[in-house]
């Protein structure tokens, strides 16, 4: 025997239990120890905390046109900039925070939502088909080709033009268009986790196919996808903007990323603050969660590196 | 050999010293002194990390960056290799040739083997032209007797099994006429036949060519069927040298009795674990002429399929408290076999009955009912477990699948399992990444023990366990057989340990059942051909019954693909008769217990039984 009881053993027991079993806290941990995860977090805090809170306590409205208070220019540009409106107002004399802020949350609440979406149904089919196998596979694996042979902005034209674009059509359309990703890389792994000797141990146990999948591949596997998923948010977030940008977005008055920017480029060179705003708005979002999620892959492989 | 003792060895090693190359750390190999004469195989025996890879490094001048030579001398053919800056100024691969223990990574797969070994060959010696190179490469792969070598020359890699890659590394070695070659445990990935085969060639091509081996091995009981002299290694240090014989016999320090104490016998004591089914027994699991055939698309082809027959015609019963071994080497069908007695999968003829129920009538409902019944035991116990699971966890995963026991009720059963095996309680709620592979197999036992049943099938269970913890664990089988009242069906490819386990043993060659015999029986009148020849091939440290030089077989198995007609052994039996090319033979009872599947024992087709006075009709043996 290597191993000799402790003459305590609640003593010894505690202590590696919990450093051992909560692998995704000693993730946490190793990647707040990067500055850039430190620094991304930072932002992406401020800036949702902002959006959620600044639209709900302030006077201005985002949609109410005010002639008199047009173009005025962001704070310490030109002469007439006022504190009332930080980043200046557009040709309509609205708030550009408030409108930058509300579209933000729109951004952000498709852009998680959709990547939740297309991890939950990606995964799930890329684990039936990867288990399965044979028939399962086949057809899973030739819907997800046809799937991917359909460009994203044909299928959006196409399901935006014909319904109103709304949340949740957005929602759908980006979902549609990827899932396949995240089926393939799932069946992959799950191939590979099939033929490991523990399925075969269990199944001689008597498990079934289902509680195999659940409770032993699904949890081997879809960590370490999940963590490439942080990355897609930022992905998606570029994708809604792109929508709006050209008329398939959320529709006015609710004001997006896509449709200031869009709207504004006739005033780029007099007002140039308007279509800018939104741009660095989305820069500092993509920048903070391309941030942390490269320090959370970089610090899983750490930790699973090292002790698996 | 005597006479080439006097002459100048070959090689003559003086207190070599090796270790790393930082200052003050312990020395890997320190104060080796050795010599190795003309025509001579020297066996190095050391054990698992004991400085084996090190000394073939350091010798064929590869020693990696962080090792350095700190003294002594390495003098090859009278001239010293190490100019006095620890560093040899032999150039590796000319006068000494080195084969590794993995001719898989040793040849490039993208390009046919021919070419690579010329290739080879031209580096070391540039004067030689292609064409000429070709043809001695051609003329050395006919040599290690690679079959049709004109087209084994353009063949891939992946086309030449193991013992044959192992070949084609010789011939790679030979090529360049070396004066010596390093032998770095080139049998042991092979079965014992092939290496048997790979050990005598060796042997010959010695005598030939008049080449000194170095045969580094991790098993006494192989250097001892081929070399003349042993040198014994105890970390880092000569522990013993002496003729392998007298070595062996009257071993001198305490360190090589208990190696030698340690290998398993299989002739000295004719004790065998007795069959205890009584009379009114019925068979726990009846195999009754399964088969299995996997289709496997022929490549090239869009809708043509090849079929390989794994597992053709095995029939066989398995009594209470009888443990059954199923021996054969690899393709013979042991996997197949597992997996249609573990019902994993269906067979394609035949059934498999468990407690007198055959599987394949069983709705899906009662077969996951059936399965607490029988419970698989696998080899590999860093893969067989599950990932990222508390080892208490893994073995209640069972009760939860089948609905046993909850809560409290669970965990003492589940620490009942833990005791039984052997594991501390304590380790109940860890992560098994410390235990060590011996406790890890543990695991898998105390997991298969808490659903109570009544058959173990272990598939190469022990294999993977050095020799002491091989011991701990069957006698931990042997124990739990007596209190819990199992049945084991051993499936192996190792005799030593099927000998003193289980009193029934069944040889399977080619998807068949062959022979199945009592212990006894087997192990000392084994009947089939290729039971002798499998029995006379187990490297041993004892007087084998069996004569290699008589019973050794010729190339490899046929591949289970197109079987052709008649015996399947035909093609490398050496008593091959004309009946045999023509009809299968039937597994057939010669005395009670046992029954062998030869035309040799067939009363229509020979009237006399004494195999040995057969006149072989196969090519001239070995």
């Amino acid at each position: 025997m290597t191993i000799s009881p402790a003459a305590d053993p609640s003593v010894v027991l505690k202590a590696p239990a919990l450093r051992e079993r909560s692998v995704g806290y000693r993730i946490l941990a190793e990647a707040m120890r990067n500055t850039g995860f430190r620094v991304g977090l930072g932002i992406l805090l401020l800036i949702v905390l902002a959006s959620a809170i600044y639209p709900e306590v302030t006077s201005l409205s985002a949609t109410k046109i005010s002639v008199r208070e047009k173009f005025l220019p962001p704070i310490l540009f030109g002469e007439k900039w006022s504190f009332l409106h930080p980043l200046g107002t557009d040709q309509l004399g609205r708030d550009m925070l408030l409108r930058c802020l509300i579209g933000l949350r729109y951004s952000f609440f498709i852009g998680v939502t959709t990547v939740v979406l297309m991890f939950c149904v990606g995964c799930a089919l890329g684990l039936v088909a990867g288990y399965k196998g044979g028939w399962w596979d086949t057809i899973i694996m030739r819907i997800t080709d046809a799937q991917l042979s359909v460009p994203m902005i044909i299928l959006a034209i196409s399901i935006l033009g014909v319904s109103t674009p709304s949340v949740l059509t957005i929602i759908i359309v980006l979902g549609l268009s990827g899932w396949p990703l995240y089926a393939r890389v799932a069946r992959g792994l799950a191939i590979t986790e099939r033929s490991r000797e523990y399925v075969r141990g269990l199944r001689v146990l008597g498990a079934a196919d289902l509680r195999i999948m659940l409770l032993f591949i699904a949890p081997n596997i879809l960590p370490g996808i999940a963590f490439v998923a942080v990355l897609d948010v930022a992905r998606m977030m570029i994708f809604e903007a792109i929508l709006g940008f050209l008329g398939l977005g959320v529709q006015p008055p609710t004001p997006s990323f896509g449709t200031i920017i869009s709207d504004a480029r006739k005033y780029l060179i007099n007002a140039w603050w308007i279509a800018t705003m939104p741009g660095l708005f989305l820069t500092l979002v993509l920048v903070s969660i391309n941030l942390m999620g490269s320090a959370l892959e970089k610090a899983r492989n750490r930790i699973y590196g090292g002790a698996s | 050999m005597s006479d080439t003792r006097t002459r100048e060895p070959v090689l003559s090693v003086r207190s070599l010293t090796v270790g790393p190359t930082e200052p003050g750390s312990a020395a890997i190999l320190s104060d080796l002194s050795f010599d190795l004469h003309s025509h001579e195989i020297l066996g190095i025996f050391a054990e698992t990390g004991g400085g084996k890879s090190v000394l073939s490094r350091a010798l064929a001048n590869w020693l990696p960056p962080t090792l350095e030579f700190r003294g002594g001398d390495i003098r090859f053919k009278g001239k010293s290799t190490l100019d006095g800056t620890g560093h040899s100024m032999l150039r590796p691969g000319r006068e000494i040739a080195y084969i590794g223990s993995r001719p898989q990574s040793s040849l490039d797969p993208t390009i046919p083997v021919g070419p690579q070994l010329v290739e080879k060959l031209r580096a070391v010696r540039p004067e030689i032209s292609a064409a000429d190179a070709r043809k001695k490469i051609l003329k050395l792969l006919a040599e290690v007797r690679i079959p049709s070598p004109e087209e084994r020359f353009n063949e891939y890699p992946t086309k030449y099994s193991g013992g044959m890659m192992q070949r084609a590394m010789i011939v790679d070695a030979l090529s360049t006429d070396p004066a010596m070659i390093i032998a770095d445990n080139v049998t042991q990935p092979l079965d014992v036949t092939i290496a048997l085969q790979i050990v005598r060639l060796l042997q010959q091509l010695a005598r030939q060519h008049g080449l000194s081996v170095l045969f580094l091995s991790s098993s006494l009981s192989t250097l001892n069927q081929l070399a003349d002299r042993v040198v014994v290694l105890q970390n880092g240090r000569v522990a013993e040298i002496g003729e392998t014989q007298a070595l062996i016999n009257a071993p001198a320090t305490p360190y090589t009795r208990t190696i030698i104490y340690q290998i398993p016998r299989i002739w000295r004591s004719t004790a065998a674990p007795a069959v205890s089914t009584r009379s009114a027994d019925q068979p726990i699991m009846s195999v009754r002429d399964v088969k299995r055939t996997y289709y496997v698309r022929r490549p090239g082809h869009l809708n043509s399929y090849n079929s390989v027959q794994a597992v053709r015609s095995v029939t066989f019963d398995v009594m209470p408290r009888d443990n059954i071994g199923i021996v054969g080497e690899s393709g013979c069908g042991k996997s197949t076999l597992t997996r249609l007695l573990t019902a994993l999968e269906k067979p394609e003829q035949g059934e498999i009955l468990f407690n007198n129920r055959p599987f394949n009538q069983m709705p899906q409902k009662e077969l996951t009912a059936a399965r607490r019944g029988f419970q698989l035991l696998l080899q590999d116990p860093y893969n067989s477990l599950p990932p990222r699971m508390t080892v208490g966890r893994m073995i209640e995963e069972g009760m939860r699948i089948h609905g046993i026991g909850k809560g409290a009720g669970m965990r003492a059963r589940v620490e009942q399992a833990m005791t039984d095996v052997g594991l501390p309680t304590a380790i109940y709620n860890h992560l098994p990444n410390s235990l060590s592979t011996g406790d890890r197999q543990r695991i898998s036992v105390a997991r298969a023990l808490v659903l109570e049943p009544q058959l173990l099938i272990l598939d190469e269970t022990v294999s993977a366990l050095d020799q002491s913890e091989q011991n701990k664990l069957l006698a931990l089988f042997s124990r739990l057989q007596a209190e819990k009242n199992l049945t084991y069906i051993f499936i192996s490819h190792d005799l030593a340990m099927v000998r003193r386990v289980c009193s029934r043993i069944a040889v399977m060659y080619l998807g068949e059942l062959v022979e199945i015999a009592d212990n006894r029986n087997l192990f000392y009148s084994a009947r089939h051909p290729y039971t002798k020849a499998l029995l006379s091939a187990v490297p041993t440290v004892e007087d084998n019954p069996y004569d290699s030089a008589k019973l050794l077989l010729e190339g490899e198995p046929p591949s289970p693909i197109n079987i052709a007609p008649g015996c399947s052994f035909a093609s490398r039996c050496p008593f091959v008769m004309r009946v045999c090319r023509e009809k299968a033979p039937a597994l057939t009872a010669v005395t009670p217990g046992s029954a062998v599947a030869c035309h040799l024992y067939d009363p229509n087709e020979v009237p006399q039984p004494p195999p040995a006075d057969l006149r072989p009709e196969n090519a001239e043996l070995q």
